[in-house]
C-alpha cells in the first residue's frame, strides 16, 4: 500500500509540475525548463533485491555454460522476456527482436535472409534461439560476439536488422512507467539514468538462457524410453545420422561428428563444403575467417544445433537450402574439394530410403512443447 | 573477532612451516609450465597452413590433431608418491592462428623428478563417466564421445591429403581412435630437479609422423579405408595409436 501513496504523490506533483507549464494556447514545450526542482531523474521505487533463478535442464543434457558477469534471477529472465518482445527497442518503437526469432518456428523466421526495419534484406539467415547456455564458442554463424549479452547489442543498432541507436532506446526505456520498476528490481539500481546499455542486454541474455529445448520424439526414445522410433527413423539415427558402428573404410554420412547427440552441433567453425570457390580468398561470405583474420578460416561457419531443425528453414548461413532433403543432398555429395574443407564432409552414397531415413530421423529432433511453453512467450498478449 | 581469525592465521602459518622443515619434498613450490608440442617429421604442426610430404609422394594438410592426457604426473625420483598435475587435459591442434604448442601451468612441489607420466587417452574410471556431467565446455564434452558403447574418442588426426601430387587437397582423412583396451601409459624419463622459486618448463613432443609409421613402416594413405576410421572400426587405429603412444619425447 505503501507504493499506491507513493505513487499518488508523484501523480500529484507530476500534475502540479505540468500545472505551472506554458498556457496550453501556448505552442511551445511541453515541460517548463524554469520550473524549480523538476525531478528530471527520480527515484524508482519499489523491490530492490532480485532472486536467484537455477536453470532447470534434464539429466541427460551437458552442463551448462553459466557466465559469472550475468547471474540469472527470476527478475532479470522476466524483465529480458519483455525486452525481447517489445517493440520499443527497434526503430520508431517498431522492432522487436522477436519479429525475427518466433517462437512457433523455435525462434526462427521462415525467411531465406532476414528482414529488418523497412523491409531491408540482411546477409544471413536467422538463426535458432535454443540451447544456447551450452554454446562455449562464440554466437552468431561466425562467431563475432564472444558473450551472449553482448550479442544483442548489435541487432538494436544494425541498419539491416532495428536500425535505431541505443541512446532512443534507452530514453524509451528510462521513461517508460513499467521498466524502470523492473530494472530496480533485477539490478538495485535507484536512478533511470542507471539503465544502461549493459543492463538491457544483461536482462536480454538472461531470457536467452533459459530458452531450452530438450523435449523432442528423438529425446522421449532414446532417454525417456516413453516412444519408440519408426523403422525409418531408426535407420536414420543407427546406420547413418550417428558415428558407431561405421563398416571399415564405408562412406558414411556421418552426421554424429558434427552434430552429435544431445545438443546436436558442436558449436565449431567448419566449412561443410557449401561453395565451389577457386580459392580461400574467394567465399562471398567469409564468415569466421572474418573474425580470426586468417583466409584459412573463411567459409567456415558454426556448426548449428540440429534441434527443433524440421521448424527452422530454410537453412545453413544464407538460407540457401529449402528442405532437408536438399541438406542430405549435399552432404551425399561431398563438398568441392576446397582444401579447408572439414575431412569428416566425404560424401556418400544416397538412396531414396535412406534420404527418407535421415530426414525422418531430423523430424524427430522437433521439441513441440516449445513452440508454446509460456515461460518463452509473448508477456504482452 | 577479527584478532582471533588473524591468531588462528597466525598458528596456521607457524604449523606449516613446521610441517616444512621436516618434509623437504614442500620446502617449497615451483610454477611449472607443461608444453605440449605437436610436429610433422620434425617440423612444427602448422594447422591448414602448411602442406607435409608423405612418403610415397602425397602431401598432407592438417585440420585437427587431438589426444587426451589422463593423470599427467611427475615421478619423484627418491620413488615416492607421483604428484598428479591433472586428472584430464584434452590436447588440441586446430586453429590456423595458434602456434604448435598448447601450454598448461601447474604448482608442483620443489625437488627431483625422474620422469613425466601420462595415461595416452581417457583413463577407465572417466571414459565410465557419460559427457552428460561435464559442462559443453569440458574437456570431456559430448563432441569427443562416440556412444554409449564406443565411449570417448582417444585422439583424432585430421587432414585433407593431395594423393595424387597435383597440388589439390581433396582426399579426406579422419582417423578417430579410441577404446578402453587402447589406453596405454606413456612414461618419460628425464632426471630434472626443480628448485624452489624458479620457474620450470617441460616439453612433451608428438609427433604425427611417427604415429604414422615414419619413413620405414609406413601408414598406407593410398588405401582407403586407411583415411576413414571411426566408431567401431578400430583395429586399423591401433596400429597408428600404439605408435602414437611409443614416439612421444620430453625435452626441458
Ligand atoms: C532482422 C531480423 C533480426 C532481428 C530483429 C534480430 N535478430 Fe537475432 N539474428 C538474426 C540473424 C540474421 C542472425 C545471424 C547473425 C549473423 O550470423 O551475422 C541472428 C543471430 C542471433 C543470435 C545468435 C544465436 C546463436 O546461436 O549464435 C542471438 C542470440 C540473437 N540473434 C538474438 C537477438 C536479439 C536479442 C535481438 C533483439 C535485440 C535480435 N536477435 C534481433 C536476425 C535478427
Ligand atoms: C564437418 C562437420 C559437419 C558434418 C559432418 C555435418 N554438418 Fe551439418 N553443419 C555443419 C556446419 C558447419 C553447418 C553450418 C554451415 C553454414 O551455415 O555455412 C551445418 C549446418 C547444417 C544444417 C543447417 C542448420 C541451420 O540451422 O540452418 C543442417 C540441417 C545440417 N547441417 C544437417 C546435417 C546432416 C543431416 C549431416 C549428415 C548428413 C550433417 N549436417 C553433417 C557441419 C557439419
Amino acid at each position: 500500500m505503501p507504493y499506491r501513496i507513493l505513487f499518488l504523490l508523484v501523480s500529484l506533483s507530476l500534475a502540479s509540475l505540468s500545472a505551472c507549464g506554458p498556457d496550453p494556447e501556448d505552442d511551445a514545450q511541453p515541460v517548463c525548463p524554469e520550473c524549480p526542482g523538476e525531478p528530471t531523474d527520480p527515484l524508482i521505487t519499489g523491490p530492490s533485491v532480485a532472486t536467484d533463478y537455477e536453470l532447470e535442464i534434464a539429466e541427460y543434457m551437458p552442463r551448462p555454460i553459466l557466465d559469472e558477469d550475468n547471474p540469472l534471477t527470476r527478475e532479470g529472465i522476466e524483465l529480458g522476456r519483455r525486452l525481447f518482445y517489445d517493440k520499443i527497442m527497434g526503430r520508431d518503437s517498431a522492432f522487436a527482436c522477436a519479429d525475427c526469432h518466433r517462437q512457433e518456428r523455435a525462434f526462427t523466421d521462415g525467411r531465406t535472409l532476414a528482414v529488418g526495419v523497412d523491409g531491408r534484406e540482411g546477409r544471413r539467415n536467422a538463426m535458432s534461439l535454443v540451447n544456447l547456455v551450452f554454446n562455449g564458442s562464440g554466437f552468431n554463424w561466425d562467431g563475432s560476439s564472444v558473450k551472449l549479452w553482448e550479442q544483442a547489442v548489435h541487432p538494436v543498432e544494425n541498419m539491416f536488422e532495428m536500425d535505431e541507436d541505443w541512446a532512443n532506446v534507452l530514453e524509451r526505456i528510462r521513461g517508460s512507467d513499467d521498466y524502470p520498476q523492473r530494472f530496480r528490481a533485477t539490478y538495485g539500481i535507484d536512478r533511470r539514468s542507471e539503465i544502461t546499455q549493459e543492463l538491457v542486454v544483461k536482462a536480454i541474455a538472461q531470457f536467452e538462457s533459459t530458452i531450452i529445448s530438450a523435449d523432442s520424439h528423438f529425446d522421449r526414445v532414446f532417454f525417456k524410453n516413453t516412444e519408440f522410433f519408426t523403422e525409418e527413423e531408426q535407420l536414420g539415427a543407427d546406420s547413418l545420422f550417428f558415428v558407431e558402428n561405421v563398416p571399415v573404410g564405408a562412406l558414411h554420412p556421418g552426421c554424429g561428428h558434427c552434430h552429435n547427440a544431445p545438443s546436436f552441433g558442436d558449436n565449431r567453425f567448419k566449412n561443410n563444403g557449401l561453395d565451389d570457390v577457386a580459392s580461400l580468398d574467394d567465399f562471398r561470405d567469409k564468415g569466421f575467417g572474418a573474425v580470426s583474420g586468417s583466409k584459412f578460416d573463411n567459409g567456415k561457419f558454426r556448426t548449428p544445433t540440429l534441434r527443433n531443425i524440421a521448424l527452422t528453414a530454410p537453412y545453413m548461413h544464407d538460407g540457401r537450402f529449402t528442405t532437408l532433403a536438399e541438406v542430405v543432398e549435399h552432404y551425399a555429395d561431398g563438398g568441392h574439394g576446397v582444401e579447408n574443407e572439414d575431412p569428416n564432409i566425404t560424401g556418400f552414397p544416397l538412396t531414396e530410403r535412406k534420404k527418407r531415413a535421415l530426414v525422418a530421423f531430423l523430424n524427430s529432433l522437433t521439441d513441440e512443447g516449445l513452440l508454446t511453453d509460456p515461460r518463452f512467450s509473448d508477456p504482452f498478449e | 573477532m577479527k584478532y582471533l581469525s588473524a591468531a588462528f592465521l597466525l598458528l596456521a602459518l607457524l604449523f606449516v612451516s613446521c610441517e616444512d622443515d621436516e618434509d623437504p619434498f614442500t620446502d617449497g613450490e615451483v610454477e611449472l609450465q607443461m608444453n605440449f608440442t605437436g610436429d610433422f617429421d620434425g617440423r612444427d604442426l602448422m594447422v591448414q597452413s602448411e602442406a607435409y610430404a608423405y612418403p610415397g609422394g602425397g602431401q598432407l594438410k592438417f585440420q585437427l590433431f587431438q589426444y587426451y592426457v589422463s593423470d599427467l604426473q611427475l615421478v619423484p625420483a627418491d620413488g615416492g608418491d607421483p604428484v598428479i598435475l591433472s586428472e584430464i587435459e584434452l590436447i588440441r591442434y586446430a586453429s590456423a592462428t595458434e602456434d604448435n604448442v598448447e601450454s598448461r601451468t601447474f604448482t608442483v612441489p620443489s625437488g627431483d623428478y625422474s620422469a613425466v607420466r601420462f595415461g595416452l587417452g581417457v583413463k577407465p574410471a572417466l571414459n565410465n563417466t557419460d559427457p552428460n556431467n561435464f559442462s559443453a565446455n569440458d574437456p570431456l564434452n559430448e563432441n569427443e564421445f562416440w556412444n554409449a558403447n564406443a565411449r570417448y574418442v582417444f585422439a583424432k588426426i585430421e587432414a585433407n591429403a593431395d594423393l595424387e601430387g597435383d597440388d589439390i587437397f581433396d582426399a579426406p582423412v579422419t582417423i578417430h581412435m579410441g577404446s578402453d583396451a587402447l589406453y596405454r601409459t606413456v612414461t618419460l624419463s628425464q632426471d630434472v630437479s626443480f628448485r624452489p622459486g624458479t620457474d620450470a618448463e617441460l616439453t612433451v613432443v608428438a609427433d604425427i609422423f611417427q604415429a604414422f609409421g615414419g619413413n620405414s613402416d609406413t601408414y598406407d594413405l593410398t588405401v582407403p579405408a586407411n583415411r576413414r576410421v571411426h566408431g567401431g572400426n578400430q583395429n586399423v587405429a591401433a596400429g597408428v595409436f600404439n605408435r602414437l603412444a611409443e614416439q612421444f619425447k620430453l625435452t626441458r
